[in-house]
């Protein structure tokens, strides 16, 4: 029997000949990333120093740290906080990355994505760098671990694969790929194992869309996701590696947990009505609900084709009157392609309110909803309260449908626009 | 120390699958940072009178992917203030599961324990034997064993405290 990319990249990093999905291992993650927030990176810091007696991270070149929520602040104890991280990062040698985009897009910017790598953070949507062929995993508070020694402890999960076959339709967009896998999978079906995307329907979407997918594998239940990478996401990821690492790939005979097949060319777009991500439907079913603002953005969505879409949808229309859309680029990067491309002036002529890529929005830290509001959304998740009330309400959706929905004020189909 | 056997009664049973806990204490109350008060308002939208039955060594039963959704963490630091001990559930989310046991929460993966056990039955949870009892009925169900690490970091009481005590590699 063969071995998975995850079993390879573990087995790598453990230092071992080879692991199997179940082993028990010590592995050492090439890449320790996290964004600043409270209850987090503050105590990290803090114990790393007061329990733990380590005044300063080993091999700072390991470690990167993003300024991504709470950008730009709203209260002197927010800009505490990111002078706390700021500090830290120059007293320990290691790369702040602040204002530059949400952090896990722009860990694949700089290079963090590197095929075969193993990396930590401690949220989840890491998982997106598996676009690359890269090992990311959300390890919650246990990234403290890696910031007091060498190695993680770690069970190498076994994988779930799904081959995807086909093309997308108009109007379908890959993050309608990953809502659909919940529907069909179940929601606690890659439960404490890796979602591997294969099969020949996965070269026919685009980095960012697999970028879109890769992300939101937690509600599958998965601890990550990951592809092993062709040469688009090769000749993406090489140049920006930061370590030479050789590209590794699942064997033909790797063993899997389960294996499923999705065929693209089937799917409509999705809504994924609240209060769970497990709630996905037919945006069909969904046509013409009164929604009062829509969020375009988010490490999930809110790169150059979600601007694109958006914007060819809304040229010479208008956001109709009282909706508020917010579109925010996943970076920096993409802000300043989106304005070359002219993505931007479209967007703002139709009425968007256009900001400068921040993770504040997708939680409601700003552009709070209050009670018995909705909203359309490109964001990560639909639970009660996350974009403000707890009486709010978060209907997910590809961009296309948040651009469709703008022009209407309620629910709209994006592909009579296209 | 080895984990210690918890025994004690089923405080509730969460029926349905998916289930997020931040319904707990419900979400308007999500950042209350107060364990009393959270305490105070813990489960009161499932049973109002939740904090005056519960007895310390009292355990949560759960159905399958427990914790799925955006998990923080004042839900069950209010039960473990009201004298919860542990949760069984079906299965478990694993963003939830890694968090609490990182808070050195002892949570124990049981298929059929909706069906093994009612509200209010005393139960055991015997780590060594790998079951759960229902002392209560006479029954038992075996549970999934404990990663190694897990085990570990329950034993210690906690992810500090478990990297401190074991070695680094």
């Amino acid at each position: 029997m063969g071995y998975t990319i995850t079993e390879k990249i573990l087995a790598r990093a453990a230092g071992l000949p080879a692991v199997k999905a179940g082993d028990e291992v010590m592995a050492k993650p090439d890449y320790v990333l996290a964004y600043d927030f409270p209850g987090y990176t503050d105590v990290y810091f803090k114990q790393m120093k007061e329990e733990f007696g380590i005044d300063k991270v080993a091999e700072p070149e390991r470690f990167g740290i993003f300024i991504d929520h709470m950008v730009p602040v709203a209260t002197p104890k927010e800009e505490e906080l990111h002078q706390g991280t700021r500090a830290w990062c120059a007293e320990n040698g290691v790369e702040l990355f602040e204002r530059r985009g949400i952090g896990h897009q722009v860990a694949a910017e700089v290079g963090y994505a590197t095929p075969g790598a193993f990396v930590v953070h401690f949220d989840g949507h890491i998982s997106q760098l598996g676009t690359f062929g890269t090992l990311g995993i959300g390890m919650r508070r246990n990234v403290l671990e890696a910031f007091v020694r060498e190695k993680v402890s770690i069970k190498v999960p076994h994988t779930v694969r799904v081959n995807l076959h086909g093309e997308l339709q108009k109007g379908v967009m890959a993050r309608d790929v990953f809502h659909h896998m919940v529907r069909v999978l179940g929601p606690a079906s890659c439960r404490f194992q890796v979602l591997e995307l294969g099969g020949p329907g996965i070269e026919t979407l685009t980095t960012e869309g697999i970028q879109s997918i890769t992300c939101l594998a937690m509600f599958t239940g998965a601890v990550t996701a990951i592809v092993n990478p062709d040469k688009e996401r090769l000749d993406y990821a090489l140049p920006r590696a930061r370590k030479k690492l050789e590209p590794v790939y699942s064997d033909a005979d790797a063993e899997y947990a389960a294996v499923h097949d999705i065929d693209l060319s089937d799917l409509e777009p999705i809504v994924v009505v609240p209060p769970t991500p497990a709630n996905t439907r037919n945006l069909s079913e969904y046509l013409g609900l009164d929604v009062q603002t829509g969020y375009l953005g988010s490490c999930a969505s809110g790169r150059l084709e979600d601007m694109e879409i958006a914007a060819r949808i809304l040229e010479g229309r208008q956001v109709k009157t009282g909706f508020m859309l917010h579109v925010i680029p996943t970076s920096q990067e993409i802000m300043a392609e989106a304005a070359r491309r002219g993505y931007v002036s479209t967007l703002v002529e139709a009425g968007a309110f256009v900001s400068s890529s921040s993770c504040d929005y997708c939680f409601g830290r700003i552009a709070t909803m209050t009670e018995g509001q909705r909203a359309v959304s490109t964001g990560t998740l639909n639970v009660k309260g996350r974009m403000g009330s707890p009486d709010s309400e978060i209907y997910l959706c590809n961009a296309a449908t948040v651009a469709a929905s703008a022009i209407e004020g309620q629910i709209a189909d994006p592909r009579k626009y296209l | 120390m080895p984990l210690e056997n918890l025994k004690g009664r089923v405080a509730f049973i969460f029926e349905e699958d998916d289930f997020d806990v931040d319904q707990i204490v419900g979400v308007k109350n999500i950042k209350i940072q107060d364990v009393d008060e959270l305490a105070a308002l813990a489960m009161s939208s499932y049973d109002p009178g939740f904090a005056k039955s519960v007895k310390p060594g009292d355990v949560i039963v759960g159905g399958h992917n427990f914790g799925y959704g955006h998990p923080h963490y004042p839900p069950m630091k209010a039960l473990r203030h009201l004298g919860i001990t542990g949760v069984i559930a079906e299965s478990f989310s694993p963003g939830y599961w890694r968090g609490e046991i990182s808070m050195g929460f002892p949570q124990a993966s049981c298929p059929g324990i909706r069906g093994l056990v009612e509200r209010w039955d005393d139960v055991e949870i015997d780590w060594n034997a790998g079951v759960i009892r229902n002392l209560t009925k006479g029954t038992e169900l075996p549970f999934e064993p404990l990663a190694k690490a897990d085990a570990l970091m329950l034993e210690a009481g906690g992810l500090v405290p478990y990297l401190k005590q074991t070695p680094a590699s």
